[in-house]
């Protein structure tokens, strides 16, 4: 009851505030009058009884604010007022206003931008139920798990409460117009409910729908619903032609589901995954294992769990099962990015603190010219507290408006980094600002104005009243205290800006290590697609050679066409298939020591296409074909591995595993390809001749129904995609041409992400140099300015120009000195936690430390030498008379 | 007339409370009427005489209207509220316990400890 007759008091005073500073003037004045007429009734002059009724009274003013505070309304009035004094005095100097908004807004901004990434990237949990108990189960930790022994784990152990495969499956749509290459998945059927999730429409796979036969139902995404099916309930029980093949849609995905988070992230079908045929296979690694921990296991149990296992194995069937890793499901799709996220938010909140110093420099400046005019307040009885709080509300609207430019400035960024990011950094199409992003914001903006404004406050108010006043117009000196004060800020900067910098430095020198390794083949100029047969006419063993020639023939034949070839695999965006082959002369050895190398097929003109070069032999030619001997092309590191001390030309191998094994001779060795990763090792290759594999030719089935086409222009390959898809088109209008690429952006793709990160680290670093250059030069104009009565009369008592100069710089410098020292520790800290980011330099490495050290200390001078000059330039006599 | 003490920290609000008990005042009237009762004998800073009505106006002690003067001055009466006068009461009640405690502490002689 008592508090309601509170609030309504408050609310009637606030709401009535004129009318209850009226109402409380008249009070008072009627108090002062009465008393006065008493005095008068007794017989005091007129004129004599008012002047004794205000002495008795005391202070007008003063009672009138203890009864503002009686009611409790002066924090929230005086709050309202210090605001409208608050945003007179920034109107007011504009420049300033402009300048420290702009550097809080970028500092917020940055910040606001990198979090929104992580804030989607990293601290989003997966969309799945209970996300954190999914792990996978994958050979390194990366690769995939063969399916016989994908069962046996299984079967043998005892922490899962599931355990699903997922394989890669792309099918051509084909039967309704246009023919669509598709992203898909094969799943074991206890996938999805392992993943614990539902469909939007329809239903999920049933027990048994995962066996041979009984495996043509189909899952389809959101996307793939909306758009080959306008989003229809009565897409449910319709049937697609998926190569060539009938399959029933039974259920749709919900728009936000997505699987699987990383390896294939844009699939939008799931089918079954029958695994009766392959269920004996231990050298295919082709599924990729997901596993929800039964609940109370932990990870470290079922790890455990799964080395015996995969140690039982091992000794059952050597050379299988090797390093066989349980990862939690986050890591696995995260584990990349976390440490280059989390290295780039630490920067930008570097760049935020010397954004912050920045602006707590000029506000001591600012405090240091104002205070007289808070001498005034205090000597007219304002108490200390009250000061204070005037001077951080005008701080805190400093940083409200900073923070508001600074969401703006976010909601840009995070454009920006979205369309610049790498496409492998996960669910980064979900990065947006949301609330958590808003209110880290506004987190950080009240933690800014309080890092950038409590000094400054605090100092302002600490004012002495007779000094302050009795001075004529400024202070001869400034007072150490305050000084030293922004000599430790000036420093600190330098401190941050150093470290920032050689952090962006080793990025850009480990990035410029990555852009001079040789690919080993010329990626400009070309072109490439994959032209899938499956599901076409051109499918028919009889007829795919002969489809390849001519479609190889009539593409060379375009304009701007310089040559044409084909290859089932393109090196970096392609896949890597292992073949295991025998060398002839050599005695058996057993399974698990067979040796290896990837599987290419060429057609004649590939390398020259692709520009890679023989360093031995010669090329597959249009004489390699079916009837002719069979030949090979093998790479450098093949050669080096399995013939050291021999000639590699004329040897002969044939493949392992076939039935009626063919000898192939060795007739050339070409440098090595990059394969996969741009920093990854090589691995042996071989290259058959296209036109005499009969598996390339004949057989259906992933990996062999489809050929990459690679196009040498002479000008823009991208110019002439539409004709070369035409020219293929007018062989069979059916084949859904995929995955066109110009060469060049995949060999930008391949380190898109350390240039992302590079960039990303080296704008920061500049923004901190910037910041750090405006800082020291702030503070040294400032110094100088404050110095002239002084330096005017060392100049006027002989002391040389240049010792003036000297002077001012030599103070500098000290700073950037001394701020350098900090900054290369803290640099050698912050580049420890990036070794894992750099390549080809170490995190120690001298060359950018003492690089950035000196270009940092050149540009403190430069900052520092206006201000000198301007000191040197100081007349004796104006400074003298200026006092 | 006696010398004038000063008001004891806390016991103006008690001592207002008192004043508009007996009848509706203004604020020049409460200060005249607590002159009048303590005989002069207590001083009484004008200024916070105010800020003490507002303490008590909001939480509903006491409560305040426009009136009129004796004078035909226009002028902020005060009266006690049912919960202001409740309030009176206990405060009165510890004022005479605190005084008694005190009082019977200072006549305390040496053969009575």
């Amino acid at each position: 009851m008592r508090l309601l007759t509170r609030i309504r008091s408050w609310a009637r005073t606030l709401l009535r505030r004129e009318g209850a500073e009226l109402e409380m003037d008249a009070e008072l004045r009627s108090h002062i009058e009465m008393h006065a007429e008493d005095l008068i009734r007794s017989g005091t002059p007129r004129d004599e009884a008012f002047r004794q009724a205000c002495l008795s009274f005391g202070g007008l003013d003063r009672a009138k604010e203890e009864c503002r505070d009686a009611v409790g309304i002066s924090l929230l009035e005086s709050l309202a007022q210090d605001l409208r004094f608050a945003l007179r005095m920034l109107r007011k100097s504009p420049g300033f206003t402009a300048v420290a908004v702009l550097t809080l807004a970028l500092g917020i901004g940055a910040n606001g931008a990198i979090f929104s990434v992580v804030n989607s990237v990293l601290l989003h949990p997966l969309a799945y139920n209970d996300p954190d108990r999914l792990v996978t189960i994958l050979h390194y930790g990366t690769a995939p798990v063969a399916p016989a022994n994908y069962l046996d784990y299984r079967d043998q152990s005892k922490s899962f409460e599931a355990m699903g495969a997922a394989q890669a499956w792309s099918p051509n749509l084909t039967g309704a117009a246009p023919p669509e290459h598709l992203i898909g998945l094969r799943v074991t059927q206890n996938m999805f409910p392992l993943l614990g999730v539902q469909p939007e429409v329809g239903r999920l796979f049933i027990e048994g729908e995962d066996s041979s036969g009984n495996d043509r139902e189909v899952i389809l995404g959101y996307g793939l619903w909306q758009r080959r099916f306008s989003g229809g309930p009565s897409a449910i029980g319709k049937s697609m032609l998926l190569d060539g093949v009938s399959y029933t849609i039974v259920g749709v995905m919900p728009p936000s589901f997505q699987f699987a988070p990383f390896w294939v992230t844009h699939a939008e079908l799931w089918a079954p995954l029958s695994l009766e045929s392959s269920a004996q296979g231990r050298g295919g690694n082709n599924l990729r294992l997901f596993a929800r921990l039964k609940p109370g296991v932990m990870l470290s149990q079922a790890r455990a769990e799964m080395a015996t296992i995969t140690a039982r194995l091992e000794q059952l069937y050597p050379g299988t099962n090797t390093d066989v890793v349980v990862t939690p499901l986050k890591e696995t799709v995260v584990g990349n990015i976390e440490t280059p996220l989390l290295v780039l938010l630490g920067a930008v909140g570097f760049v935020l603190l010397i954004a912050c110093a920045n602006v707590a420099h000029m506000l001591l400046a600012r405090a240091a010219a104002r205070q007289k005019e808070l001498a005034v307040r205090t000597a007219l009885g304002a108490r200390r507290s009250r000061v204070i709080r005037q001077v951080l509300t005008e701080n805190l609207l400093l940083a409200a408006l900073g923070g508001t430019l600074g969401l703006l400035l976010a909601y840009a960024g995070t454009r920006a980094l979205v369309a610049l990011s790498p496409a492998d950094i996960p669910r980064v199409e979900s990065v947006s600002i949301d609330a958590k992003v808003v209110i880290f914001l506004l987190a950080i903006t009240a933690l800014t104005s309080i890092a950038f404004g409590l000094v400054p406050a605090l100092q302002a108010s600490d004012v002495n009243l007779t000094d302050t006043l009795k001075e004529n117009s400024r202070g001869s000196s400034d007072g150490v205290r305050r000084n030293r004060l922004r000599s430790i800020l000036v420093a600190s900067e330098f401190a941050v800006a150093l470290t920032l910098l050689i952090a962006a430095g080793l990025m850009i020198r480990s990035f410029a290590a990555l852009e001079s390794l040789d690919p080993g083949f010329n990626p400009h100029g070309v072109l490439s697609m994959i032209v899938p047969v499956a599901g076409s006419n051109e499918v028919d063993p009889g007829r795919r050679a002969i489809f390849y020639r001519q479609m190889l023939e009539r593409v060379r034949s375009l304009p701007g066409v310089e040559s044409a070839a084909g290859i089932n695999h393109l090196p970096i965006a392609g896949d890597l298939w292992d073949r295991s082959f025998l060398i002839e002369g050599r005695p058996m050895p057993g399974p698990a020591a067979l040796p290896d190398a990837v599987y290419r097929v060429a057609t004649p003109g590939y390398f020259q296409t692709m520009g890679i070069r023989f360093l031995q032999g010669r090329d597959i030619s249009d004489v390699d074909v079916a009837g002719a001997p069979p030949v090979v092309v093998v790479n450098e590191t093949m050669a080096r591995t399995y013939w050291p001390s021999q000639n590699p030309l004329g040897q002969h191998i044939a493949f392992a595993a076939d039935k009626n094994p063919t000898s192939m001779t060795v007739i050339g060795v070409v440098k090595d390809p990059m394969l996969h990763d741009w920093t990854g090792k090589p691995f042996p290759e071989l290259y058959v001749a296209a036109f005499q594999d009969t598996d390339f030719l004949g057989m259906t089935g992933t990996g062999a129904d489809y050929i990459t086409l690679v196009v040498r222009t002479a000008g823009d390959p991208a110019a002439i995609i539409s004709s070369v898809k035409t020219a293929i088109w007018s062989f069979d209008a059916n084949l859904p041409i995929t995955n066109v690429l110009v060469t060049d952006d995949v060999v930008a793709q391949a380190n898109a992400q350390p240039r992302f990160e590079t960039l990303l680290l080296s704008v920061f670093a500049v923004v901190a140099l910037v910041l750090a250059a405006v800082g020291i030069y702030g503070v040294m104009s400032y110094t100088v300015a404050r110095r002239t009565h002084e330096i005017g009369i060392r100049i006027s008592l002989g002391a040389a120009r240049a010792d003036v100069l000297l002077l001012v710089i030599r103070q500098g410098l000290v700073l950037a000195l001394a701020g350098s020292a900090v900054g290369i520790v803290s640099a050698l800290m912050l580049a420890r936690l990036m070794t894992k980011l750099l390549y080809g330099v170490a995190p120690t490495d001298p060359i950018t430390f003492a690089g950035v050290a000196a270009l940092l200390i050149a540009v403190a001078l430069t900052a520092c030498y206006v201000p000198a000059r301007r000191a040197m330039r100081v007349d004796p006599m104006e400074a003298l008379r200026h006092e | 007339m006696d010398k004038q003490v000063e008001l004891l920290q806390g016991t103006l609000d008690m001592l207002i409370l008192k004043a508009v008990s007996l009848g509706p005042l203004h604020g020049y009237g409460v200060l005249l009427r607590i002159q009048q009762i303590s005989r002069d004998r207590l001083e009484i800073q004008q200024g916070s005489l105010y800020p003490a009505l507002y303490r008590l106006v909001h939480p509903g002690w006491i409560a305040s209207e426009w009136g009129e003067s004796e004078n035909k001055r226009k002028a902020k009466y005060y009266r006690l509220t049912a919960a202001g006068k409740r309030r009176l009461q206990t405060e009165a009640e510890k004022w005479n316990r605190m005084a008694d405690v005190i009082a019977g502490i200072l006549d305390a002689r040496p053969e009575e400890v």
